[in-house]
């Protein structure tokens, strides 16, 4: 009788020990923007024919950090280094300075994942034009972006 | 890029617990025997009472896991009423891990205060092995950090994060089974299997400690224990 209460305890222990668990290669905070447009008085999904998008680095060059067409959004990651990241959309023809101020916090993943930064979406801000407004839909960036996550709307 | 990071593996605390239960198995069988076989004495000896101290061996056995967990932990028991044993355990439990992005330690003293209920009914007083069934309620106070955390960033540039560290409190209820032998005058040995449940596993809202002292890994809400002790009970009362 003991001897199978042992092997139950011992199955029971199997299940639970053996785990899978999915890390991604870095564990980058990347936020997640939206092209909308208003169409009768009402946010739409809009389509750009190509995106290319750099990154501004203080004491680095700038450096394309995406380049996809035709795209309705894009996903990237924030700095981590300061309370403010920038980048330069490039539209066909157009561009724009999107600017996004957020605060950061450290959070643990997990055990085997290691940790994270938490940004906090404070603002938005753009320059020429070319954006016309903005809007935060979630201001919580973690390191653990879902497929159907969406952080911020650029109207266009 | 994901990388797919499988754990397929008999972790650490696992191999602990199978070797132990194995030895417990063994163990229990015999001491089982041993109290089943022994003859019920005619002669109605005097039975003794006092204050069991036990020491913990298992803690011992993990300072040679990896990773290495240093501790100790006390326990003592007493026999207010027929088949009641309030116990109350001590103890100390550390380690110190190094991760690829960071380094971890946690090191802290616990308490645990409970009863035992013995169900093993002995004819002759002069015995004094018991099985018992009760619980426990456990307290945990520690302190756990991380160093050296790094943040791969490809395009930003890694990120190396200031160091964290919290002291915390955890709490916890186990239920226990387990038998004391008494293997020659006052001296026992025996073993105890415990089922814990945390009760506030976000006591660290950065990151939940990989080991609470007195309960094992943070991480999971419900896990077992093991206990393989010696006692010795000072024989105070006569009865």
């Amino acid at each position: 009788m003991l001897s199978r209460i042992l092997i139950f305890i011992i199955s029971i222990l199997i299940t639970s020990c053996i785990s899978v668990e999915i890390c991604d290669d870095d564990n980058n905070s990347m936020m997640v923007a939206k092209f909308m447009t208003m169409k009768d008085e009402m946010p739409a999904d809009s389509t750009v024919a190509s995106l290319s998008l750099y990154g501004i680095r203080e004491g680095r060059p700038d450096s394309l950090l995406y380049n996809q067409d035709p795209t309705n959004n894009f996903k990237v990651p924030l700095d981590p280094h300061h309370d403010f990241t920038r980048f330069v959309l490039q539209i066909g023809e157009q561009t724009d300075t999107l600017e996004l101020t957020h605060r950061q916090e450290l959070y643990g993943i997990s055990y085997d994942c290691g940790f994270g930064n938490l940004f906090t979406l404070d603002s938005i801000g753009y320059r020429t034009g070319m954006i016309k407004s903005a809007e935060i839909k979630n201001d919580m960036v973690d390191a653990e972006t879902k497929e159907d996550d969406v952080h911020i709307w650029l109207f266009l | 890029m994901l990388k797919l990071k499988r754990m397929m593996y008999i972790s650490g605390s696992f191999s602990k617990a199978v070797f132990v239960l194995l030895f417990l198995a063994v163990q229990g069988k015999v001491s089982a025997q041993e109290v089943s076989e022994q003859e019920v004495s005619e002669q109605d000896t005097l039975r003794t009472f006092g204050p069991r101290i036990g020491i913990d061996l298992v803690p011992f056995f993990y300072y040679f896991t990896e990773p290495k967990i240093i501790g100790a932990e006390l326990s003592v028991d007493f026999e207010i009423y027929k088949n009641l044993y309030p116990v109350f355990e001590l103890g100390y439990s550390s380690t110190s891990v190094s991760e690829e992005t960071f380094d971890y330690e946690s090191a802290g003293n616990y308490a645990r205060a409970g009863i035992d209920y013995n169900l093993l009914k002995l004819k002759d007083r002069s015995e004094h092995h018991i099985m018992t069934v009760g619980f426990r309620y456990g307290i945990s106070v520690f302190k756990h950090s991380s160093e050296n955390i790094l943040i791969y960033s490809d395009y930003w540039g890694d990120y190396i994060s200031e160091p964290h560290e919290n002291s915390l409190r955890g709490h916890w209820i186990e239920l226990v089974g387990g038998i004391k032998v008494e293997v020659v005058s006052n001296l026992y040995m025996g073993w105890l299997l415990r089922y814990k449940f945390l009760l506030n596993q976000n006591m660290d809202p950065v990151m939940i400690p990989a080991h609470i002292p007195g309960y094992g890994n943070g991480v999971d809400t419900s896990t077992f224990g093991f206990s393989y002790s010696i006692f010795y009970m000072i024989p105070l009362i006569k009865k």
